[in-house]
């Protein structure tokens, strides 16, 4: 009976109920929203990055004469050096060397372009990870990415060409599939890469005067990165040397991902703000329409009371009001985000799945807890009001 | 137990603190209401009637003296305390009927019971009291907006007695209804009192009080006759 006067009170004041209700309604949505895309902008970048986030890269920078040749790239020389100066940090590594380049491939008739990686075979399992098939061990076997294989139609036992360096047409075998890494990758990205060994690469591309194109090293610590990081600049940039000065770029992924951590970080707690302001709002705004129905209902309560209504129920009374209208608020709220926030993915380029990771998705019941909690603290002064009228007092008023 | 009067005043004061200085509603007033009795209390208004009847009704409690119901002081009891009793152990009538305007006539007297009891009526009472007080079963779904003064009146006699209550406590019933909507409420209370219950009305007006065994007038809070 208590709950039914709370209900009949809300329908008979419609109109209140429901401005006040908006005011909950866009708070919530807001959270949600805002909070449904940023983790789902967040959880994108996480699987396009996270693989790689304990990764040094290094380009070359500077020229060399290599057999009165100009050429960039790592010498043998420039690599001992790289790999004592990260000896000197850590044993828990991987050193990688390889080439890379793009090139023109011919699959049956179609012509389209691949980023060619050659590498020694025996590293390649430190930088990719094949979901099928099996390594290239020599000759012209070689490995593609999974998502270049699907837009190309290969299968393992596929044929793939190229013209290799003195013009004629060399066919390679695919042996094995690389998993997919994502575009925004340090090193190696596999969506569109066909990779193979070092001398397959050099029958196709050349050796580049026998030197990589880029290094990369993996720590099994990525705390450890920023100090390989410092020992090589010290050990390549900072001194003066006849073939190589400032001759290495560093990318630390690991800093990258904190820089993109921190960015994210701020985003949320700006919406965050956001949305508490809303909220707050709605809880003025709400307290507010509660104080005028116990006004209102100043009699009522007396007559009430005077019957033998006690005073918590008076007070559950009008909770309820308010946690009706913070239920149906935040529920509406919660169906408008998830309503909106997959257009507002969609648009900044996520995939309409982005929706359903659990990340996102626990923003559903938390917008109802929290519009919930919201209301029933706005309603909870004035229940208490309504409560301790005095039963005499409050049926003598009109 | 059965002998004790079912209110019983001791010495009872009520002084209201003013800034302008205390006002005494009532001083040093004795009675008791025997089980079964019909009592009425007349005296003008501003003559402490209403603040007499607020305290029999476990609305307020004394200054200084004693109100006992069924043998029990109220003076220390709590507010949850106080309420108990206006649920279970008296039914208020009062001059404004005071019904619940979002319920109906049905859901008024079924309201007590719901509060006694944590649930719906199942057993029928409802309507035996509604047909008692002399409504029709579609009338009972009606809001007190649709019924005329004395349909009121009647409804919240049968939410009265929807609990059983010890005694049943009346605020000029007839207050705001024509001479023959009173005459209909007054044979009501009185059938009332004939089948044994105990009531306690409070009133200006002479004739209604003519229906009492016995009536105490009050006059600037003391009682100055009782006959």
């Amino acid at each position: 009976m208590i709950v039914s006067l709370a209900l009949r009170n809300l329908k008979l004041n419609k109109f209140r109920t429901i401005l006040s209700m908006i005011g909950i309604v866009i708070g919530v949505f807001a959270i949600c929203a805002m909070g449904m895309v940023s983790a789902g902008f967040t959880d994108e970048m996480n699987n396009m990055i996270s693989d790689t986030a304990d990764t040094l890269t290094l380009s070359p920078l500077g020229e060399k004469v290599v057999g009165g040749a100009t050429a960039v790239g790592f010498s043998e020389k420039d690599i001992r050096n790289i790999e004592s100066a990260t000896k000197s940090v850590t044993k828990g590594y991987d050193l990688v060397p390889y080439y890379s380049s793009q090139k023109p491939v011919t699959i049956g008739k179609e012509m389209t372009f691949a980023s060619v990686y050659g590498l020694d075979s025996n590293d390649m399992s430190r930088l990719v990870t094949l979901v099928s098939g099996t390594w290239p061990k020599g000759g012209t076997n070689v490995i593609v990415g999974e998502q270049f294989a699907e837009d190309n139609d290969l299968r393992i036992g596929s044929r793939i060409s190229f013209l290799g360096i003195n013009g004629q047409e060399i066919t390679c075998r695919v042996v094995g599939i690389m998993e997919n890494t994502g575009m925004l990758t340090f090193g190696i990205s596999t969506d569109s890469a066909v990779l193979g060994t070092t001398e397959w690469y050099t029958s196709i591309v050349g050796n580049n005067h026998g030197l990589y194109d880029s290094i990369i090293i993996k720590a099994q610590d990525p705390l450890e990165l920023s100090a390989i990081d410092a020992a090589i600049e010290k050990k390549m940039n900072g001194k003066e040397d006849k073939d190589s000065d400032n001759t290495v770029m560093i990318i630390n992924s690991y800093e990258l991902m904190d820089i993109f951590d921190e960015l994210m970080n701020m985003s949320s707690l700006f919406t965050t703000i956001i949305s508490a302001i809303s909220l707050l709002v709605a809880a003025v705004a709400i307290t507010n329409v509660m104080l005028m129905s116990v006004k209102e209902r100043t009699r009522e309560v007396g007559i009430l009371r005077s019957i033998g209504t006690y005073r918590s129920q008076i007070l559950q009374m009008f909770l309820y009001e308010a946690g009706l209208i913070g239920l149906i608020g935040s529920v509406l709220g919660v169906v408008m985000a998830l309503i909106v926030s997959p257009i507002f993915m969609m648009i900044m380029g996520l995939e309409f799945t982005a929706m359903f990771s659990v990340s996102v998705l626990s923003y559903v019941p938390l917008g109802v807890a929290v519009g919930l909690v919201v209301c029933l603290i706005s309603g909870l002064y004035p229940a208490w009001k309504a409560a301790n009228l005095n039963p005499v007092e409050a049926m003598s008023t009109d | 137990m059965d002998d004790a009067p079912v209110v019983e005043l001791i010495d009872v004061s009520k002084v209201y603190q003013m800034k302008a200085g205390d006002v005494v509603a009532l001083n040093h007033v004795n009675f008791s209401v025997k089980r079964g009795e019909f009592v009425a209390i007349m005296g003008p208004s501003g003559s402490g009637k209403s603040t007499l009847m607020n305290m029999i009704g476990c609305l307020d409690v004394p200054t200084s003296g004693t109100i006992k119901i069924n043998g029990v002081s109220t003076t220390d009891m709590t507010d949850d305390e106080l309420t108990e009793h206006r649920l279970n152990t008296i039914g208020f009538i009062f001059q404004k009927f005071n019904l619940i305007s979002l319920l109906t006539a049905y859901e008024n007297v079924e309201y007590p019971l719901i509060l006694k009891y944590g649930q719906r009526d199942h057993s029928e009472r409802v309507k035996k009291l509604l047909t008692m007080v002399g409504f029709t079963e579609d009338r009972m779904q009606h809001t007190p907006y649709e019924l005329s003064g004395g349909q009121q009146q009647r409804v919240s006699i049968a939410r009265a007695l929807a609990n059983d209550p010890t005694f049943l406590l009346c605020d000029e019933p007839t207050g705001n209804l024509d001479s023959k909507m009173s005459t209909q409420i007054m044979e009501i209370l009185s059938d009332l009192h004939k089948q044994g219950r105990t009531l306690v009305m409070v009133t200006h007006n002479p004739e209604t009080a003519e229906y009492a065994d016995r009536v105490i007038v009050i006059r600037d809070g003391e009682i100055v006759a009782e006959e």
